[in-house]
């Protein structure tokens, strides 16, 4: 008996080094779930990968950008490749971070983001 | 007696009862007060027109959709020039001062966004997720572009118009909006370089001081901000015209990729209609409504919108307003005596040339013109 829970104990701290030392693969959900409604409001959920998002991505253009697509993993990584030859500062790890945190929220099955009715921007409408 | 659904609502608001019910219908929300625009994305701006602006035959400005790559620029208007160059004989800066005193001509047209739509392809696309409303129709005004290019003279060999705003990228790394036209749709008389929109001159965000309008063909033609244009004897060669804002020879199953030599620029827009009164969801009393929506089509002009009441079942013809237009919106109504009950209301154009909508739309990896048969579901109770 005492024997049987030593190799059980040794099999548990070799997956336990196992899981430290192998990056998950990316298809595979590596950032904590996420609150429909707040993807739906557009909000970017807490994760590792959220701050490469913000001061990668959002320098260019705002967070709806991301929020409002629905794509996947291959999309993602397309989309992303895009914006690295446009000019987006990330290398490699970084890029597959990002991919793996926005394939994993803005999926296809999310329902599409709410309306955001808001009045037109000063420069579009007439002054009064 | 006829009630058109916003005087239903001031109706049913007087009745306090009434008040919690109707107000959870959106459009109806849209339709109170001062103008309000679906934001897409604030930065670059990305506004779309909600469904209920899409039942007269010119869209007020401050209900017209907005759509940007880059962040608006800022321009010193009396210092502004409109440069000509290429293929031409007699290189040309002209002024905005230059440009009021020639000529000035008034195009009534719709300007739609290629990917208008793109939202409600399945599977899904990225890019801005349009959904109806990246359209409108206006009035343009200003100075023919073929009367621009003869001050330049252009060489024989030029076939094609290269040109583009004045706005940039945030990173210089990242492609400049360069966009180009055949020199032959460049030389059509109703091309222009538009000074006003609905008879007043164009707006900072609206293209200040001058942009393009090429009647009938799709809004990534129409440059705002315009600065620069030349004359050459090829297509251009950048991101955003190759291979960007292209559609295959030959459309494929939905999701399939395309070979990028299968891939060929947009030009015309294709047929449409849209049903403005209504939308997905609402909920309305039994009896009449005037069903209005607008229609329109490339270059052609349409012949006649259908509407069903019964989720494509049957069609029946709508009334069509006013003169024909070859590149602007046709207003079409239809009277419907609405009985309780879930309907689902459909409209069909037909343009000039025989050319229809499909059931669903011709899916691409852009995806852009979606001209697929509107439908809306909608709630009638007793």
């Amino acid at each position: 008996m005492i024997r049987a829970l030593f190799v059980a104990g040794a099999l548990l701290q070799l997956a336990a080094l196992a899981a430290e030392t192998t990056p998950p693969p990316v298809s595979e959900p590596v950032n904590p779930p996420a609150d429909t409604n707040a993807l739906l409001e557009g909000k970017l959920p807490e994760a590792p990968a959220r701050a490469l998002v913000q001061a990668k991505c959002l320098f260019c253009h705002t967070g709806e950008y991301v929020t409002m697509q629905r794509l996947t993993e291959k999309q993602w990584q397309g989309t992303v490749e895009k914006m690295r030859k446009f000019g987006a500062p990330v290398n490699d790890e970084e890029a597959k971070a990002m991919v793996a945190y926005l394939a994993q929220y803005w999926k296809p099955d999310l329902p599409p983001q709410r309306p955001v009715l808001v009045p037109p921007p000063p420069g579009s409408v007439p002054r009064k | 007696m006829t009630l058109d659904r916003r005087r239903f609502l001031q109706s049913s608001l007087a009745t306090a009862g009434a008040a919690t019910w109707w107000l959870n219908v959106p459009s109806f929300a849209a339709a109170k007060g001062s103008p309000e625009l679906i934001r897409r994305t604030e930065r670059p701006l990305n506004y779309e027109s909600v469904r209920s602006t899409f039942t007269t035959r010119i869209t007020p400005v401050e209900r017209f959709y907005l759509r940007n790559h880059f962040d608006v620029p800022r321009i010193d208007v009396p210092k502004w020039r409109l440069n000509v160059h290429g293929l031409v004989e007699k290189p040309l800066s002209i002024s905005l001062a230059d440009l009021q005193r020639m000529p000035q001509v008034t195009i009534e047209a719709v300007l739609q966004c290629a990917g208008n739509g793109r939202g409600l392809f399945r599977p899904q696309v990225p890019g801005v997720q349009w959904q109806y409303g990246a359209m409108g129709s206006a009035e343009w005004t200003g100075v023919r572009l073929k009367d621009v290019l003869a001050l330049a003279r252009p060489k024989q060999d030029a076939a094609f118009l290269q040109y583009q705003g004045a706005e940039r990228p945030t990173m210089n790394t990242t492609p400049q909006f360069i966009r180009a036209i055949p020199v032959q749709k460049a030389m059509h008389a109703d091309t222009l370089v538009a000074l006003k929109m609905n008879g007043k001159p164009l707006l900072p965000d609206r293209g200040q001081p001058a942009r393009l309008v090429v009647p009938g063909w799709v809004g990534d033609d129409w440059v705002r901000y315009l600065a620069d244009m030349e004359l050459r004897a090829d297509e251009p060669n950048t991101f955003y015209y190759n291979p960007g804002y292209r559609f295959p020879v030959t459309p494929g199953p939905p999701g399939a990729p395309v070979p990028a030599d299968q891939m060929k620029p947009m030009t015309k827009v294709n047929v449409k209609s849209l049903l403005g009164s209504l939308s997905d969801g609402d909920r309305l009393r039994a009896g009449t409504h005037e069903l209005v929506g607008v229609a329109f089509s490339g270059e052609a002009g349409i012949d006649h919108v259908d509407l069903s009441l019964d989720g494509g079942k049957t069609w029946t013809a709508a009334k069509l307003d006013g003169p024909a237009t070859p590149y602007g919106f046709r207003v079409f109504r239809h009277s419907w005596k609405a009985e309780a009950g879930t309907h689902e209301i459909a409209c069909r154009a037909t343009d000039a040339n025989g050319a229809t909508q499909p059931e669903v739309p011709v899916w691409n990896p852009g995806g852009y013109l979606n001209n697929a048969i509107d439908r809306v579901r909608v709630e009638v109770q007793s």
